[in-house]
């Protein structure tokens, strides 16, 4: 015992010898070689103490290193959309979701196909969807569109069937249904008796499978069943094609360029990084901004009238959309009133506000840079048709207004689907000119069965493709709002 | 044995050295000579069965048709892979080949190794080189994944085998394959020679794989390259195989009862996957999961140890080899031209390319096990070993071969016939260079019709 009290005196001076061989040469009483390095507040090991924690971190990190964890040895972003894909569809918007959830649904077994969805804006403040009234009607002057109105209104009736997923909220699209019957004015008048019917021939009245639904929450809805099915969505912006091009000479000994896309570049919001996805099929799905795809490929560049002149005729054209309030207005009883005139307006909620909006002329086209909306237009062009149609308009308060871009069909302002002639692998379905929302489950179905059956079984849409527009025959509709 | 394998080293320094322009002309000349002089080997004369210069590296009736095999396949994998290599950095494109050259020294010392820790060094030499393939050259993000499954279900599996041959060379004295046979079987416990003997195979039942310790062939074959696929399926798959054959004779008092539950995993893989098989989008994944039935019916093969059950294993092994790296070199074809692997999305071509039809469905036919071709004789004498053995596999392997026989012909159906989708319409015709690398393929398999004998020598 007393050799340990010595062994531990004999430390202890010795340390003290080790801390002061002269008393003259310290500073401040530190010693040159006890001086610590570190000027923040003393660091106490209580690895002991934290042992729990040290235990589960490195739990943590063996899960992740293990097979079957999220650990790579390479940094990958996770928001890089994968680097190769079976499908990709360029445009999130209804119709590109409709076509990923159509896609996933006839693919037979499960991982049949690897669709990737890719929306450069994940806020979606320009999509023509979410900016669109939301009307659905038959009322269509093409047997074809039509048809799309009539599958698309039977898809929404039962969505709850086809997009709700599995323990999560179902699908509530808020929509109003409202068969088409022929109103003389006098049945006008007595049906609705705030209707200025004089200059009235004819009306008519849908009674089913038409109306207004939300079209935020279709997407949504869309999305999601989507998702869960294994769609891949990913937000960047595609910048270009590679391609491998095959020169052909055609009968009339023409010398086209056929191109088939190989990958497709995406680019990350705000950032330089890029992802070439490989892929075997691109739907362009991209709405107003479809054009744009196609001059990324060089195709449409040649002379017209030629197959290499052979562009899409899809521009973005700005569309407003006013919402008033009139307390004297039609009330509940409001449905969907499309004029002769043009303008359209519907009932917004059960507060006395209305959703108005029509097409302008050709030649007073507003400028499609920006979304500002013209009030203008409002005050001379649409109150006074307003007024005349229903009189309790007179008195109304515009209380917003927004704008958004309909994929205007420059041809005949019909859809256009299917495979242009000199891109081999890119399926269209854009140009739907204010009818894309209303018609998109059954395009999304129309699609897929031509991606993945080899063509049309359901509806045959045969007519709205680009061979219309290489033989100069447009298809008219007639009842575009 | 020099002759074929200073050449295929120093194809090394002539990628490396040869210019750019004459890189890929001068290692297929090259690799082709060695595949022709290797051909030599086939002429065994020997009355012992090894034909060896000395006591260190041989060949005798079983390694040669696999080491013809290996060396015939590096000329292929350079055909194969020159496509999709073209677009990279010169530098690139000679590690490529560098590897090649590297994993096909591995594999000639490994088949002729006399000794069996050579044997075992190199098993586990190949696998760097195939892992530095599939991780780097692969197409997807799922490629390190299915690098790590594949490099530690061969490791995890070979240890044992380290431990278990070192124990052999304490109680033997010696590793040597010309003298195994002539060995004093090993005595221990009854326990322990169980464990000794899964320690012993399990590292090529897991390389061949069996059915149980299979997951990583698909996962490696899906996402490697072109040459990686079909290196792994014609050859190294075969390690195992031959590692077995050679390994049995020393387990022998053992075998009889341990070898009962795998016989029965691995006809019952050859159903099960079958049947995965019938199911599969993926056409590389496809062609994967038959290799795991094929190779399930020589496992059963061998580890029934009657002459014609390993004769049977042999020769399937060889025409497997042939057959599955022909299917991965069609499947590529079809890959480079539609950028996709889903067989949903490239159907009815034999409207866009009626030639690569023919030899989809010679390749097809091969892996149904069509008569006269040699996978139907390997296939046969396995089954009727099986049968000797106990007549209710008969069952298992009937079924097998029936599935099998759907699923070949369900490949070739999806992917040729039907009506051509639109988005294939004007695809880029086959080159002479896929012609020539399917021909290279199928035709030795149909020479071997008419000579077996170099396939049978080995357990008459």
């Amino acid at each position: 015992m007393s050799t340990w009290r010595k062994m531990r005196v004999t430390v202890r001076t010795l340390q003290g010898f080790m801390k002061c061989p002269s008393r003259t040469s310290c500073t401040h009483g530190r010693r040159g070689w006890d001086r610590s390095f570190t000027t923040g507040p003393v660091v106490h090991n209580r690895f002991f103490k934290d042992l729990e924690k040290q235990f589960s971190a490195a739990r943590d990190k063996l899960v992740d290193a293990l097979p079957g964890g999220q650990w790579t040895p390479i940094e990958i972003n996770p928001d890089l959309p994968p680097e190769r894909a079976d499908i990709v569809i360029i445009g999130g918007g209804v119709v590109g979701w409709s076509i990923a959830y159509w896609l996933k649904k006839k693919e037979r077994v499960r991982d049949g196909v690897k669709v990737i969805v890719l929306e450069k804006d994940p806020t979606y403040s320009q999509a023509s969807t979410v900016l669109s009234a939301g009307g659905i009607r038959q009322q269509f002057s093409l047997r074809e569109n039509i048809q799309l109105s009539l599958d698309s209104a039977d898809f929404m009736k039962n969505i709850n069937e086809h997009l709700g997923v599995w323990n999560e909220d179902p699908v509530d699209i808020q929509s109003v249904g409202a068969k088409v019957s022929l109103l003389s004015p006098t049945q006008l008048k007595e049906k609705f008796p705030w209707v200025n019917a004089e200059d009235v021939a004819l009306a008519s009245y849908g009674l089913e499978n038409e109306g207004w639904f939300d079209p935020w929450t279709l997407m949504n809805a869309f999305r999601r069943k989507a998702i869960s099915m294994g769609v891949i969505q990913s937000f960047g912006e595609v910048t270009g094609f590679n391609c491998s091009i095959n020169r052909v000479d055609t009968v009339d000994g023409e010398t086209v360029d056929i191109k088939r896309i190989k990958h497709v570049n995406v680019r990350m919001a705000n950032s330089l990084e890029y992802q070439p996805v490989e892929c075997a099929i691109v739907v362009n799905a991209a709405g107003a901004f479809s054009a744009k795809l196609v001059d990324m490929m060089g195709i449409g560049t040649g002379p017209k009238d030629t197959l290499s002149g052979l562009s899409l005729p899809v521009e973005p054209r700005k569309r407003f959309i006013y919402v008033f309030h009139c307390p004297d207005g039609p009330g509940l009883d409001c449905p969907f009133l499309v004029d002769y005139s043009g303008i359209y307006f519907r009932r917004e909620g059960l507060g006395g506000n209305y959703i108005t909006g029509t097409s302008p002329e050709e030649d007073e086209e507003p400028d499609i840079s920006n979304l500002e909306v013209d009030h203008d237009f409002f005050t001379e062009k649409m109150w006074p048709s307003l007024a005349h149609r229903v009189p309790a308009f007179e008195k109304l308060k515009v209380t917003s207004a927004w704008a958004g871009y309909y994929d205007y069909n420059t041809f005949d302002q019909n859809a256009i689907l299917g495979i242009h002639p000199l891109a081999q692998n890119m399926y269209f379905a854009t140009g739907f000119s204010g009818h894309g929302l209303q018609h998109s489950p059954a395009i999304g179905r129309a699609l897929a069965e031509l991606i993945l059956d080899g063509g049309y079984q359901t509806l045959d849409l045969t007519a709205l493709g680009f061979e219309r527009i290489m033989s100069n025959e447009p298809m008219r509709e007639r009842n575009i709002v | 044995m020099l002759k074929i394998l200073i050449p295929t080293l120093f194809l090394i320094p002539t990628t490396w050295l040869t210019p750019q322009k004459w890189l890929w002309p001068t290692v297929m000349t090259q690799s082709m000579m060695i595949a022709l002089i290797s051909l030599t080997w086939l002429n065994n004369s020997s009355e012992s069965g090894w034909t060896t210069m000395n006591s260190l590296i041989a060949t005798d009736p079983l390694s040669t048709p696999l080491l013809v095999l290996s060396c015939w396949l590096l000329p292929l994998l350079v055909l194969a892979s020159q496509n999709h290599l073209s677009s990279e950095p010169s530098s690139r494109q000679k590690t490529f080949l560098s590897l090649l050259s590297l994993l096909q020294v591995f594999i000639i010392m490994a088949f002729s190794a006399t000794e069996m820790i050579m044997f075992y060094v190199m098993f586990e030499a190949t696998l760097i080189p195939t892992l530095l393939v599939i991780t780097r050259w692969g197409n997807q993000a799922e490629r390190l994944n299915a690098g790590i499954y594949f490099l530690f279900y061969t490791l995890v599996g070979s240890l044992p085998l380290l431990v278990a041959l070192l124990m052999l060379q304490n109680c033997t004295g010696t590793l040597s394959l010309l003298v195994l046979h002539y060995s004093q079987p090993v005595t221990m416990a009854p326990m322990s020679s169980k464990i000794w003997w899964v320690a012993c195979m399990g590292a090529f039942l897991v390389k061949m794989p069996l059915y149980g310790a299979h997951l990583w062939l698909p996962k490696a074959h899906v996402e490697a390259p072109v040459a990686g696929s079909m290196v792994l399926a014609a050859v190294l798959l075969k390690l195992g195989g031959y590692g077995m054959m050679r390994l049995m004779v020393v387990l022998a008092p053992t075998s009889k009862e341990m070898a009962y539950p795998f016989i029965i995993m691995a006809l019952w893989g050859v159903v099960m996957t079958g049947s995965t098989c019938l199911r599969q989008t993926d056409l590389k994944s496809l062609i994967a999961y038959s290799s795991v039935g094929h190779m399930g019916l020589v496992v059963a093969g061998i580890l029934i140890q009657t002459p014609w059950g390993l004769t049977g294993a042999l020769i399937l092994m060889i025409a497997h080899g042939l057959t599955s790296s022909a299917l991965f070199c069609l499947a590529n074809t079809n890959y480079e031209r539609t950028h996709t692997r889903t067989m949903l999305l490239a159907r009815g071509l034999q409207t866009a390319l009626p030639l690569m039809t023919a030899w989809w469905f010679i390749a097809s036919l091969a892996n149904l096990a069509l008569p006269p071709l040699p996978n139907l004789m390997g296939e046969l004498m396995i089954i009727s070993s099986l049968f000797n053995w106990s007549p209710w596999t008969l069952l298992l392997t009937g079924v097998g071969t029936l599935i099998t026989a759907s699923y070949s012909l369900y490949m070739f159906l999806m992917t040729q016939r039907g009506p051509l989708p639109k988005h294939m319409m004007a695809l880029p015709p086959s080159f002479t260079r896929e012609h020539l690398l399917m021909a290279l393929h199928l035709l030795p398999l149909m020479l071997i019709i008419l000579k077996p004998a170099i396939l049978w020598g080995c357990f008459p």
